[in-house]
Parts: structure tokens; sequence; C-alpha cells
């Protein structure tokens, strides 16, 4: 078994041809090194870092390709340089800081994704609890192991929300099972605007952004084709997105799966609610004072930034946070483009949780450098991570949400009605009362963790 | 020229200077029909071939039209713009190095043109072509100057930043290495026959001048024009036609 495996040659199919020529255009500058939030807390192990992983596939590669191999023969892959490359492959957030100072202008996050793929279809990955996300996602049609018919469980009984319409908000399983103040909050400041909007309800599948992320992308186009149709049907011509992840699928993956024309726009929920803002039709209430900063998620924002530009990615959800009367804010010193990632994505919370553990600590301390008393953002898995990397870290700052703390200074009701997911809910929280917020932390009521802590 | 002395007759140049093409060719074409196995887009089957990858290459370029691709190969090919964001200081390296290297490979390319006119007196221009020599010879040493400084902040970096010297491979020193080497063979070939620019004739030895070019043109056709399609060096070809492919990058 080991040695068929072992003759078998690298397999290449995923790699875009000009991805290949890619791996030979890394220049060995070293710039990503500097930059790479996993090798920062993971300096004895350079192989994970761009300009090694090149090197590495390069020389794996050369074991079949090379001009001595095409003379004399190629030689075998060997299982532990096959196993030591694979850890490394996965040991990377695609996070994509390498692709935005990568010298060589290599897209970086592309191309570890088209790396991925290749292991997964010879044997060698993915890793840790990664191999689960296509059977549960497949099965339920979301990671939590939940009902898609709870999907809207949790909105409340006098909220409005249609089922067709120009206007859809696309809610993600993470708002839907486990961070439904997310999601109630969202519900609740789209109501107060008197903005009518559609859900899909159990229509609404997950993403599918994990099984991307890790090279596991056979269920991807289903969910893709069924997402994107069923917001066709619905009527959609624009979509808002309160979870970066979500949005990053949507926006970037979804299409390539796609064959006809997609008839709507997908937009980031705080440029929707900038707008709102400057046309003075957002009244604020409460003051929350406190120190903020906001962390770019990598998904909302370089990922993005291409695509939508960088006023999208980078200043809106600034611009939100601003606008909310006691906030002071300041920047960490990595943000935008430039961020540091939290250590959640590109399937790490899943597959190499420590790692995952590490990046968030390093993050947390990024904020603490500035004596910030809260991180917000616009990803519920960069909280979810924050959030362990805090309480490991024994660190008293708190994460939320930008569209919580909205409709916290909205002095909106954003209690969430009881339904079978409440006891799984765990995050920090504001807690208002007419004249002031309070920072609280709700702790999940239900012991243990997800199967896979993270889908993204 | 100097090394035709050392037994390097004109015809055997021109007969190196064949092979060395014809290898070099080959080298592109084996890299391109390498890269070929890869496939034509996002999640499309594997095609395995040279011209798919010539045809994937095209598309990626010219994605967003004529206009962005142009304004790549000035800013980011030719100007180095995403080095110049990351560190100055290497900026000023690599553009040394570059354009000291392309453009005395350049020269040397119109050298050996005029050796031909020469060496078959064609059109009767032989005589010409001699004083043609002549003027090359501040360009030459200006280029070569240029390489120079930029072959050493390269080797420099290595050396002296601990950080960088960790994660050189023996493959950067090499390579880096015999960039250096030859420049400064070529330096010490062209100071030896006296005369030369800023120097003078502190290393006069004209006897031993030839036998230093020649040491210089073999490591410097050896060095690049063999290795360079097998080595790190075909990230000359490779990183530029990944700029353009990337139309700049992210
Ligand atoms: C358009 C063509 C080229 C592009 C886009 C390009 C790009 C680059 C980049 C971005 C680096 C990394 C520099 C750094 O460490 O910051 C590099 C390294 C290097 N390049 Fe080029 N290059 C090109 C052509 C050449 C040529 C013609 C030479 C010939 C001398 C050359 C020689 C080198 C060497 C020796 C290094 C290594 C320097 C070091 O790592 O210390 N390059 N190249
Ligand atoms: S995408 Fe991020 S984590 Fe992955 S190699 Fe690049 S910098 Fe490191
Ligand atoms: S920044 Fe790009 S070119 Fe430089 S070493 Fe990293 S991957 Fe290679």
């Amino acid at each position: 078994m080991a040695d068929q495996k072992g003759s078998k040659p690298l397999m290449t199919g995923y790699m875009m041809s000009t991805q290949l020529m890619e791996v030979d255009g890394c220049n060995r500058c070293q710039e990503c090194m500097k930059w790479c939030p996993t090798f920062a807390v993971r300096q004895d192990r350079p192989g994970i870092t761009p300009m090694y992983k090149n090197a590495r596939w390069r020389e794996l590669m050369a074991k079949s390709q090379s001009l001595r191999a095409k003379i004399f023969g190629p030689k075998p892959l060997t299982d532990d340089e096959m196993k030591v490359f694979t850890e490394d492959t996965y040991s990377c957030t695609t996070c994509g800081v390498c692709g935005t100072v990568c010298e060589a202008g290599i897209k970086t996050v592309e191309l570890w994704e088209a790396m991925r793929p290749n292991l997964v279809k010879r044997g060698d990955g993915p890793v840790g609890k990664q191999p689960f996300f296509p059977k549960l996602i497949k099965g339920d049609r979301n990671p939590y192991m939940a009902k898609q018919e709870d999907r809207l469980c949790w909105i409340p009984k006098d909220a409005k929300v249609l089922d067709s319409g120009d206007l859809f908000y696309f809610a993600g399983c993470t708002a839907a099972y486990r961070q439904q103040a997310l999601g109630v909050a969202t519900v609740r400041i789209l109501n107060k605007l008197n903005v009518d909007f559609a859900m899909l309800g159990k229509d609404e599948w997950c993403c599918a952004s994990a099984l991307i992320r890790t090279g596991q992308r056979e269920v991807m186009a289903e969910h893709a084709v069924h997402n994107i149709d069923a917001l066709k049907d619905g009527g959609a011509k624009n979509v808002l997105f309160a979870c970066a992840g979500c949005l990053r699928n949507a926006a970037v993956d979804w299409p390539m799966w796609y064959e006809g024309y997609i008839p709507y726009e997908t937009m980031p929920l705080s440029v929707f609610l900038r707008e709102k803002i400057r046309k003075g039709e957002v009244e604020y209430k409460i003051p929350l004072n406190y120190r903020f900063t906001y962390h770019d998620p990598c998904h909302n924002g370089r990922h993005l930034m291409h695509l939508k530009g960088k006023d999208w990615s980078f200043e809106a959800p600034r611009d939100v946070v601003q606008s909310i009367p006691g906030v002071k804010f300041q920047e960490m010193v990595r943000n935008r483009a430039l961020q540091r990632c939290c250590g959640a994505g590109g399937g790490v919370k899943a597959g190499i949780p420590d790692l995952a553990m590490d990046c968030a600590m390093a993050r947390v301390q990024d904020a603490t450098d500035i004596q910030a008393e809260v991180i917000c953002s616009t990803c519920p898995f960069c909280r979810l991570n924050l959030i362990d990397g805090r309480n490991t870290a024994k660190s008293p700052i708190k994460m939320v949400d930008i569209v919580e703390m909205m409709a916290a200074s909205m002095g909106l009701d954003t209690t969430i009605p009881e339904n079978p997911y409440t006891k799984f809910q765990s995050q920090d929280v504001l807690v208002c009362s007419p004249v002031e917020c309070k920072l609280d932390t709700v702790e999940r009521k239900e012991p243990g963790k997800d199967l896979v802590g993270e889908a993204h | 020229m100097a090394f035709y002395t050392l037994g390097l007759t004109f015809n055997l140049v021109i007969f190196l200077t064949v092979i060395v093409l014809a290898v070099w060719i080959y080298g592109i074409y084996f890299n391109f029909k390498k890269w070929g196995l890869g496939s034509t887009g996002y999640h499309d089957q594997l095609r395995n071939s040279f011209w798919l990858f010539l045809a994937t290459w095209i598309h990626e370029a010219f994605k967003d039209g004529l206009w962005v691709f142009l304004r790549t190969v000035v800013l980011d090919v030719l100007l180095l713009r995403r080095t110049l964001a990351r560190s100055p200081v290497r900026w000023v390296m690599h553009m040394s190095m570059f354009y000291g290297f392309l453009m005395l490979a350049a020269l040397s390319g119109l050298g050996l043109m005029i050796d031909i006119v020469e060496h078959f007196n064609l059109l009767g221009l032989s005589a010409e072509a001699e004083m043609a020599k002549e003027l090359l010879s501040l360009p030459f040493d200006i280029f070569g100057y240029l390489l120079l400084i930029g072959a050493t902040i390269a080797v420099s970096r290595r050396f002296l930043l601990k950080f960088v010297r960790d994660n050189t491979s023996a493959y950067d020193a090499f390579l880096i290495g015999a960039v250096f080497l030859i420049t400064v063979t070529g330096f010490y070939a062209e100071w030896m026959r006296g005369n030369s620019f800023l120097i003078g004739n502190a290393f006069e030895y004209p006897i031993y001048a030839p036998h230093f070019a020649l040491i210089h043109t073999v490591l410097a056709i050896g060095l690049f024009a063999l290795i360079l399609p097998w080595s790190k060096y075909i990230h000359v070809i490779a990183t530029p036609m990944t700029l353009l492919a990337n139309r700049g990058g992210e």
C-alpha cells in the first residue's frame, strides 16, 4: 500500500499551467517570510512559508519531470517527504498576505488552494478533522449537524423577513446556528431602517468555503449552483453578507462553478449600512464608551480588494465603526492589506487547532500593544478564534461584530428568541440599558466543542 | 577580440553560440511543456501540452486588455514596482543587476554581429566595424560597473543579514555567487589589459589578460546560457511571465 502510493508521482492536474509557472517564478526574495502569520508562530518550521513551499513543490515535481528524470527515469516520492509537505501546505490559513507582498506577483492563495486538491487526490491530504467537512456538508448542507428547516429559527416573531425580492441577506451557517446575535442584530437594523429584504431559509446552503480552502472540491459545485439558483429564483439583485467567509465564497468562488449568468451583486453589509449612515437614516442613541480596534478579516479584505476595491474592503467597516458615538478608535500596526490573519482560515482551525490558537494569541497581542479594549470585525470565524486566543492568553480584550455594535448603539432589542440552538451560543455581547452599553460574555450552556469548530 | 588568440577561433565562437542558443531554446520549450502539465482553467481538465500552456498564459495576460498588459510590462517588469514597494535597497540591487546584465548581453550580441561584419568584411565595412567596437568599450564599462554594484549588494546581503543568510540555500549561494564571479572575472580581465576606465594601469598584466577573458567568457556562456532555463535563473523568464499573467499581481 505504502509502496503503491509512493510510486504515484505528484499530481498536477488541479493546478493551472500558469500556476505551475508561478512556482518557478518565485525568485526567493524571502519577503513573504516576514509576513506569514503561521510562520511567525512556528519559527522552527520555515517549510510552511511560501518560498519553501514553492521550492519543495519544484523538487517534488522534478522527481518525475526534470530533465534528469526524463533521461534516467523518475524517482519515487517517499511517504515521509509527502507527509511533511502535506503538513506544510496545510499549515497555511490562506490569508493571502504573501500574495500582497510577493515580488513576483504570485497569486498565492489560489496557488495553495490549487496544490491541496492534488494532495487530496493522491491520498496525502487533508489533515486533522478536515475530512469531516465534505461528509457533514453534503449530509446536512451545513457543518454543524443542524437541521436546514431551523435556518430561520432565531428570527424574532415581530421581525419582517420576506422570501423573495430585490435585496437578500445571506446569513450563513454560523449566524444561523452559533452566533445568532449577529443574525438578530442584522435583521433588527434592516427592519429599523425600513429596508425590505428576503432570506432563503432552508434553501440557504452552506457557502462551502471550507471545501475549497482544504482542497476537497467535490461537493462544492452542488452548493455553488444551488445557492446561486436559489438567489436567482428569489429575484435577487443585491445580496448582503455579514459573514466575510460566505461573502468571499459567493463573490469569488461560486461564480467559477457556475455556467450561467449571475444577475445579482454581492455586497458586504458594512457597505450597505455606511450608505444609510451617510444619508442620515441611522439614529444612534447610546454611546459605546470603549477603545476599539478593527481586525480586517482576510476574506473581507485582501481577498476582496481586487474585486470590489479597497474602499469596500477596508474603509466601509471602519467608517461604520467610527460613526458610532463614544467609540475611541485606533489601528493596530498591521492593518488593511498587510493585516495579520487571526489564524482560523484555510481549514487550520479544524485541521491544526494549536496553530490556529497561536496565531489568534499573536493577533490579540497586536491589539493589546495598542491598549485596545475591544477588537471588532465582520467575520464570525475571526471572532470565534480570537475569543479562543483571548481565553488562552487570559487577556481581558473582547470581540464583537460591528453590526452588533450598531444595533446596540441604535438601542434595538437584540434578544434571541429561545430555539434549539440557544444552548450553543457563546460569544462576547453588548448589554445595553437606555443610557449605556456594557460588554459581557455569554458562556456556552452545552459543554464541548463542535465536531469541526470552524468552517472557513 | 583578445580571446581569439587562445585557440578560440572565430568559427568556434560562432559554433558555440549556435549550440548555446539551441540548448537555451530547448530549455524554454522544456519548461513550457512542464508547465503545460497543469490545466487551462480553474478546476478544468488536465491537458498536458506545450501549446495549451501558451494559450492559457496569453488568455490570462490579456484578460484585462492590451493597455493593462503594457502598463504591467512597464511598471512591474521593467521598473520592478513590487520590489520597490517592499525594499528600496533590494530594488537598487536588482535594477543594477537587471539593466547591467541585459545591457551587457545586448552589447555582447552587438559585438558579435560587428565581429561578423569585420570577419567577412561585409559591405567593405571592416574598418568601420573596428572603430564601432572601440566605441562600445565605454558603455561596456558603465554597465559592467552597474552589474558589479548590484551583484556586490546581493552578495553582501546574503553574508551580512542573519535572517537572509539563514534562509539562503546552496542554490541561492551558487547562483548569486556565479553572477558575482562572472562580473568580477570580466572586470579583472579588462583591468589586466591595462588603461581601463577608472582603474588605469593598476592591474595591468597583458600576457594573462586573454586567459582571464577566456575564463570569463566560458563562465558567462556556461552559467547564464546553459543554466538559465534549468535553474533558479528560470525566474528571468518565469517572474516577468508571472507578473504579466497576473497583471501585476495582487
Ligand atoms: C524582467 C525580468 C526580471 C524580473 C521581473 C526579476 C525579478 C526579481 C525579483 C523580484 C527578485 C528578488 C529580489 C529581492 O531579493 O528583493 C530577483 C532576484 C534576483 N534576480 Fe531577477 N528579475 C528579472 C531579471 C533578472 C536578470 C536579467 C538577472 C540577471 C542578472 C537577474 C538576477 C537576479 C538575481 C541574481 C537575483 C537574486 C538576488 C538575491 O536573492 O540576493 N534577474 N529577481
Ligand atoms: S497565505 Fe498567509 S498563512 Fe498561507 S503561506 Fe501565505 S502568508 Fe502564510
Ligand atoms: S515573496 Fe514571492 S517571490 Fe519572494 S520568496 Fe515569497 S513567494 Fe517567492
